[in-house]
């Protein structure tokens, strides 16, 4: 497995892992308190950050993982923890079309909840889950194609 | 219909060379082992600098590397049905 498919699921984890704490606390929130705008502004921010950081903390922490373990098992540094190359870019580009694809339909649907006359925080709500939504969908595309190949 | 296929050699090229391992021929043309291996088993057709680059490893020219043949898919089935 290269790095960046490490990477790719390290990605693919946290997303899901937001995507479930965005969901059961926005349930949470709605049954409690009903559309509460303050509250699910502070629930948008603390997945946005979460979400920041659990990546960024992940891929840092997979790479230095990944670096000791393969130290251990050769006795040297991985010379390919930092290359990416142009089968990896093809991937990323064919990852952020579909990652856009699905954010695209996403945002659609959630405007048309707000045409057909639920609140604008329905849509602002289902703009944040398509969003993380098309992110998972675009890390498991990418790791279809780097098992199934183009 | 006949389709084509890029096919290659490189697993028999590598075995010529002193028995070059992937890796090996991954840092001298600048790609992860991945993708080396990737292309040896046709799951990733190279952009054309990277074939060149893999042709000049070996020192031979690019349509011994690589070829693109066609796979005739009746005659496949009918072999495989004999």
């Amino acid at each position: 497995m290269s790095s960046r498919e490490k990477q790719n699921n390290v990605v693919l984890v946290c997303l899901s892992f937001i995507l479930t704490y965005f969901l059961v606390n926005w349930v949470r929130i709605y049954r409690t308190e009903g559309l509460n705008s303050e509250a699910i502004f502070r629930l948008w921010w603390t997945v946005m950050i979460a979400a920041i950081i659990l990546i960024i903390v992940g891929i840092i922490a997979t790479m230095i993982g990944s670096n000791i373990v393969h130290a251990i098992k050769t006795g040297k540094e991985d010379p390919q923890t930092s290359v990416e190359d142009e089968r990896d870019k093809l991937f990323e580009l064919r990852g952020e079309y579909a990652s856009s694809i699905v954010f695209s339909l996403g945002v659609v649907l959630s405007m048309l909840t707000y045409v057909l006359g639920q609140p604008p925080l329905i849509m602002f709500s289902l703009i944040t889950f398509f969003g993380i939504l098309s992110g998972i969908a675009g890390s498991i595309y990418q790791l279809v194609l780097y098992r199934k190949g183009v | 219909m006949p389709t084509r296929q890029v096919r290659n050699n490189i697993r028999k090229l590598r075995f010529g060379n002193n028995e070059m391992t992937q890796e090996e021929l991954a840092e001298k043309t600048g790609v992860t082992r991945q993708t080396i291996n990737a292309i040896e088993s046709a799951k990733y057709s190279p952009s054309l600098e990277l074939a060149f680059k893999i042709a000049l490893v070996f020192g031979v020219p690019l349509e011994e590397v690589f070829t693109y043949t066609v796979e005739d898919n009746q005659a496949e089935t009918k072999e495989k049905l004999t």
